[in-house]
């Protein structure tokens, strides 16, 4: 039963980044304007327009261009990027490898601060601090992360106390510490709404968990509160973040475009960004790829997670 | 809460306010450069498309051969004057096609390798390869300028026919280093040498700068060239700065907000119009300085889509395309109103493609007045007035009088621009819809020169020679706009420019040139196929520590004359 299940939602996966990655070549090659319009308009003369278009392949319908990428593909060859002539899997790859840290972390800082938080708010209702948090959380989880972002950056320019854009100083680039530094306004923007999200569901789960008869029960029994809520509440009430974990983890993957592009963060949005700007049909396929298939992947590994925490998932 | 959540609320609390001081104080405590490098750190909006100019034509490649190639000659951006740049002086033949160029000595790449009049003929070679992008600027009446060696450091520039630009055709073309890029050449892989994947190392040249490191995506670092050929007006080897950074940030709300926070020293182009609110109070408290370089070069126009036969099977076609639409659109549109709306007051208002005041080709043609009388008298000649009292024209058939005028989306001025020409049309009795399309796709639908009725738009050129813009004034052009794809006809009044065009260029006598071309310009203003309302003013915002700058109109503004640039330290 497990392996079908696993094996359906790996199929499941494979067709979706097919579909996706396939869906970008056809609108991205349909779409009106080309990458030689885009990028030499009007200082190219139509010979020369002509002959650029025959050597990028934009000269064959959009059919036989998606046959011809296609067949690179199955070759692991996404071909070359219009843009530069690099290969579009190294391109992507560079990119791709900003976009997972950013979101890692993200998810990471969200579900530190959205189980501990709730996990308080939780089992501390009619508290002022807990009101206090929640009303917090309230107020960030309306927000999207592009408007967290920007006031983060109003902030950060404001005061010039954290940096406002790139991934690292232009200037001196001294290695990780500087991208962690870097960091903290993208990761913030993406994982303080997600971690409001977070902190909702997980406090409901923790206050309907500790009202269960068994929970009741230890309690009469003589067991702490601490033990009781830290030991025997925790796992079962993780089963409704965990259900929603892989959801709110592509969720988060897709929100990190919109602050890559606000704050300069060389990754796979901001890449997808300038590709489709410049309809660079292979690299947008390249960047759906690769989307698709760290999306994918967040899912199933959602999945997996809800299956560790509660088996009957599975069924 | 239990003192156990207290205890853990409290330690976590520690630990994040511990995390950020020491990440704070670690930043804080890297080691910064040495105080003698004199750095400057600019922002672009792209990486460069490649490392080599001849066959990427983007911004930042531009940028690239600015800062570590040098041409024969130069045109200097702020004066628009040529100047000797790798040739120190020339003559030119009687017949004035043959010029000699006689070469600096001693001049040495940036790897050491000496610099001759070999890799000059090599250039014009490489300029003519299948994968250059600079072939048709060294092209005349379909033939090639051509290089020929005399010795070492003497070379003929040979031009097909008389050429009244004379050398200015040479600054597109930088001096590339035969020993490094021969190979390429002679087997076919040119299109692919100095791509962006290439070594820093490996890319060589005669300009201020060599190319030490290149992020993708990131950042470039350029390093003073220690073998450039210049010195300044006192002796002084240039450049003065040891190190450049381009930090390529695609955003310009992200290059605003990182000048303001100090990250960097400025923007490798203008500001936008819209900024300038935010960076005058930065100005005048001292934190920045805002420069006023003038009126822009190229002003955004408005055309309709002139192409014969385009409306064939469209009841307007007995108004669209008549001269008369275009004098009243002009004499409709409040240019001073237009100016404060569109570009905050900051902008001068023109009638023409050439802005008077930046420059000096420009023809002292007579002013468009604001005059909705005579434009809606202009419309009512062919055939539009208010037929049913409704304030709004009707064509013979009482239809309302309506076109859809087309701009870039995303682009603040040409946005602003085409909703104030609506408003304004709309008060003489002219209806316009407005449509915001991409860059690409708008380019796409006029270039096929059918399926739009009007466009606003900008179009640029690199040059203010008149002959370096015959894409635009002649009628075979691929930028004549107005009346463009396949089975074209062309207009009588274009066989005209066209004729006087011919002549312009191949004029050695600049009198003349300026004559014939101010013909050109009063035609062009009699029938109006692109109508003018403003140009904008030009301004960059930098840091304060910046010296050295020698401004121009055109991009990049300041980074055009990068070996003069220096900072305070």
């Amino acid at each position: 039963m497990t392996a079908r299940f696993f094996l359906r939602r790996g199929l499941a996966a494979i067709c979706f980044v097919f579909l996706v990655s396939s869906a970008a070549v056809f609108l991205t090659r349909l779409a009106p304007g080309d990458f030689v319009a885009q990028t030499r308009g009007t200082t190219i003369s139509p010979t020369e327009a002509a002959r650029m278009r025959a050597r990028l392949g934009l000269d064959r319908t959009a059919a036989g261009q998606y046959v011809s990428w296609l067949s690179g593909v199955v070759r692991f060859d996404l071909g070359a990027s219009f843009i530069d002539g690099r290969p579009v899997a190294t391109v992507v790859a560079e990119r791709a490898k900003n976009t997972a840290w950013l979101a890692v972390a993200a998810l990471a800082l969200a579900t530190c601060l959205g189980v501990g938080v709730g996990t308080l708010t939780g089992s501390r209702r009619g508290v002022w601090w807990s009101a206090v948090l929640t009303q917090l959380s309230l107020a960030l989880l309306a927000l999207p992360p592009l408007l967290t972002s920007l006031m983060l950056i109003f902030f950060a320019a404001t005061t010039r106390w954290l940096p406002v854009s790139g991934m690292r100083s232009p200037a001196t680039m001294s290695g990780a510490l500087d991208v962690a530094w870097h960091s903290i306004v993208p990761v913030m923007a993406l994982a303080l709404p997600m971690a409001a999200s977070f902190e909702r569901v997980h406090a409901r789960s923790i206050e309907a968990t500790l009202a269960e008869p068994y929970l009741v029960a230890a309690r009469a029994r003589g067991v702490g509160e601490a033990r009781i809520l830290w030991s025997a509440a925790m796992r079962p009430a993780l089963r409704s973040l965990a259900s929603i974990y892989g959801v709110a983890a592509a969720a988060l993957f897709s929100g990190s475009f919109a602050v890559e592009m606000v704050t300069a963060w060389p990754g796979l949005g901001r890449l997808l960004v300038e590709a489709l700007v410049a309809r660079d049909v292979y690299l947008v396929a390249g960047c759906a790829l690769a989307g698709s298939m760290i999306l994918a992947l967040l899912t199933l590994c959602g999945e997996l997670l809800l299956a560790a925490v509660d088996p009957r998932a599975v069924e | 809460m239990t003192g156990h959540h207290l205890r853990a609320a409290s330690i976590g609390a520690v630990v994040a306010f511990a995390a950020t001081l020491a990440l704070w104080w670690v930043r804080d405590d890297r080691p910064s450069p040495p105080r003698r490098v004199k750095q400057v750190i600019m922002s672009v909006r792209s990486g460069p498309q490649s490392l080599n100019w001849l066959t990427r034509h983007d911004a930042t490649t531009y940028l690239v051969a600015l800062l570590t190639q040098a041409p024969l000659v130069r045109i200097n951006a702020a004066t628009q004057e040529i100047e000797p740049w790798l040739a120190e002086r020339w003559t030119r033949s009687d017949d004035g096609r043959r010029y000699r160029l006689m070469l600096r000595r001693d001049v040495r790449f940036s790897d050491g390798a000496p610099f001759t009049s070999d890799d000059v003929v090599f250039s014009f070679a490489a300029a003519f390869d299948p994968a250059s992008t600079i072939a048709d600027a060294l092209t005349l009446k379909g033939q090639r300028i051509r290089a020929e060696r005399i010795d070492a450091h003497t070379v003929d520039v040979i031009f097909p026919a008389t050429y009244g630009p004379e050398l200015r055709v040479l600054d597109v073309l930088p001096i590339l280093p035969k020993h490094r890029l021969e190979n390429a050449l002679d087997t076919g892989t040119f299109g692919e040498a100095w791509s962006v994947s290439t070594p820093p190392a490996d890319i060589v040249g005669l300009g201020p700068f060599v190319l030490t490191t290149h992020e993708a995506g990131v950042r470039l670092v350029f390093d003073r060239n220690p073998h450039y050929f210049r010195r300044d007006s006192d002796g002084r080897v240039l450049p003065r700065l040891d190190r450049l950074v381009l930090q390529i940030l695609p955003d310009q709300e992200a290059q605003t907000l990182s000048l303001r926070a100090g990250e960097n020293d400025g923007s490798a182009s203008e500001i936008r119009p819209a900024d300038y609110p935010l960076f005058k109070p930065m100005d005048e408290a001292g934190e920045l300085r805002l420069l006023d370089l003038g009126t822009a070069r190229n002003p955004d126009g408005l055309w309709i889509n002139l192409k014969p036969g385009a409306f064939e099977t469209d009841s307007r076609r007995v108004w669209l395309q008549r001269d008369e639409l275009r004098q009243a659109i002009s004499l409709g549109v409040d240019r001073t109103r237009f100016v404060d709306i569109v570009f905050n007051g900051a902008a001068d208002p023109i009638n023409g493609p050439l802005p008077p005041r930046s420059h000096s080709w420009a023809a002292d043609l007579p002013p468009v007045p604001f005059d909705p009388e005579l434009a809606r008298a202009r419309l009512a000649s062919i055939g539009l007035e208010d037929r049913d009292s409704d304030g709004m024209l009707d064509d013979q058939g009482t239809r309302h009088a309506r076109l859809t005028l087309i701009t870039q989306k995303g682009q603040t001025a040409l946005e602003r621009g085409a909703t104030n020409i609506r408003d304004q049309m709309k008060a003489i009795g002219l209806e316009i819809d407005v449509r915001m399309m991409e860059a690409g796709a708008l380019i796409q639908q006029f270039l096929s020169g059918g399926g739009y009725d009007a466009v606003y738009f900008n179009l640029t050129t690199t040059d203010t020679d008149p002959a370096s813009q015959l894409d635009f004034w002649k009628s075979d052009g691929a930028a004549h706009v107005w009346n463009l794809g396949p089975l074209h006809k062309t207009l009588a009044w274009e066989d005209d420019i066209d004729a006087l065009m011919d002549r312009q260029v191949t004029s050695l006598d600049v009198k003349e040139r300026k004559r014939l071309f101010g013909e050109v310009q009063r035609l062009f203003s009699e029938h109006a196929p692109i109508v003018y309302f403003a140009a904008p003013r030009v301004f960059v915002a930098v840091s304060r520590r910046l010296t050295g700058l020698n401004p121009a109109v055109s991009r990049p503004q300041l980074l055009w004359a990068a070996d003069t640039l220096d900072v305070i330290q």
